[in-house]
């Protein structure tokens, strides 16, 4: 078991993150690009980096309530990360629908579609609160390599 | 000249990064952050709830009271509640920790109940809120704030009725 922990401690790498925006008013896209691009907050501190491409990503952030016209190109996305993927719900639209709760346009929670392991409520969450929600992913992404 | 002075700022303040993850992060004294609720306070007016535009807050009647509930996954800290709480009874905090497992999702919930009681004068069934004395000239004073807290709404009615004809 030691050893196997132990491969498992030599064996960690940075986590990427990828952003699906699924109907998203932008704001929590802000916050998001604020967190890595600025040097006040920037998240590459932890390791992580954003990525342009699905297939190189580890850890995903979703944000927007999942509108109808998106949810099928946002599925394809999600599919295309490989596993083992950690699933951050940013703001919160995905996590209940916000205002926008029980409006026939959108299909929030996002929970019904995707595996949501961490939430970060907020409309928008401030960079510190995504740098948490982030850190808190990472810790579940190392549990599961 | 200018690039030297910036080095010394530099050596001497050290980087501007926010040490967040590892060091607690400086936070505005007037963040609008997660919501607290004092049931002692609540008037039971239901006015957040009526204002509240993602109805994260919601009021239940149940056989113990008047039970409150506000949840911070729906909540968007826009402060409506705060700002039409007449006696100040719902604010918000600066805390802003709100990151949590998908096993806590529907548990990341503010609760407060307001309980029945039993008024002194009739004998009736109760709600044990704040009175209205917003509007009440000359103020209560203490001792009759507490009398007026301890009646129904029909019996505080007759009370403040009976002090206008005294006064």
């Amino acid at each position: 078991m030691t050893m196997i922990s132990k491969l498992k401690s030599m064996a960690v790498k940075s986590p990427w993150i990828y952003r699906i925006n699924a109907g998203s008013c932008n704001g929590c896209d802000v916050e998001m690009a604020t967190t890595a691009l600025i040097p006040r907050y920037d998240v590459e501190r932890l390791g992580c980096q954003y990525c342009g491409s699905p297939r190189h990503a580890d850890i995903v952030l979703i944000s927007g309530p999942l509108t109808r016209g998106v949810v099928d190109a946002a599925l394809k996305v999600f599919a295309e990360i490989p596993d083992p993927k950690v699933t951050v719900a940013v703001g919160v639209c995905p996590i209940s629908g916000g205002i926008f709760r029980e409006s026939y346009a959108i299909l929030a929670p996002i929970d019904q579609y995707f595996p949501v392991d961490v939430n970060v409520p907020g409309c928008p969450p401030r960079p510190q609160a995504i740098i948490e929600g982030i850190a808190q992913a990472v810790a579940i992404w190392r549990d599961r390599l | 000249m200018n690039f030297l002075s910036l080095f010394a700022r530099n050596l001497i303040e050290g980087p501007y990064t926010d040490p967040f993850p590892f060091k607690p992060a400086p936070t505005a004294k007037r963040f609008r952050g997660k919501i607290a609720f004092d049931p002692v306070t609540c008037e039971a007016c239901r006015q957040c709830e009526r204002v509240c535009p993602a109805g994260a807050i919601r009021f239940t009647r149940t056989k113990d009271g008047l039970e409150f509930d506000c949840w911070h996954d729906s909540c968007v800290f826009c402060g409506n509640c705060e700002f039409h709480c007449p006696t100040g009874a719902i604010h918000q905090t600066v805390d802003w920790h709100l990151a949590h497992g998908q096993a806590d999702k529907f548990s990341a919930v503010e609760h407060g109940l307001i309980p029945f009681k039993v008024c002194p004068s009739c004998g009736g069934k109760a709600l044990d809120s704040a009175p209205a004395t917003a509007g009440i000239t000359p103020a209560l004073s203490a001792e009759e704030a507490g009398e007026l807290r301890a009646l129904c709404p029909k019996c505080r009615a007759k009370f403040i009725k009976a002090r206008r004809t005294r006064t």
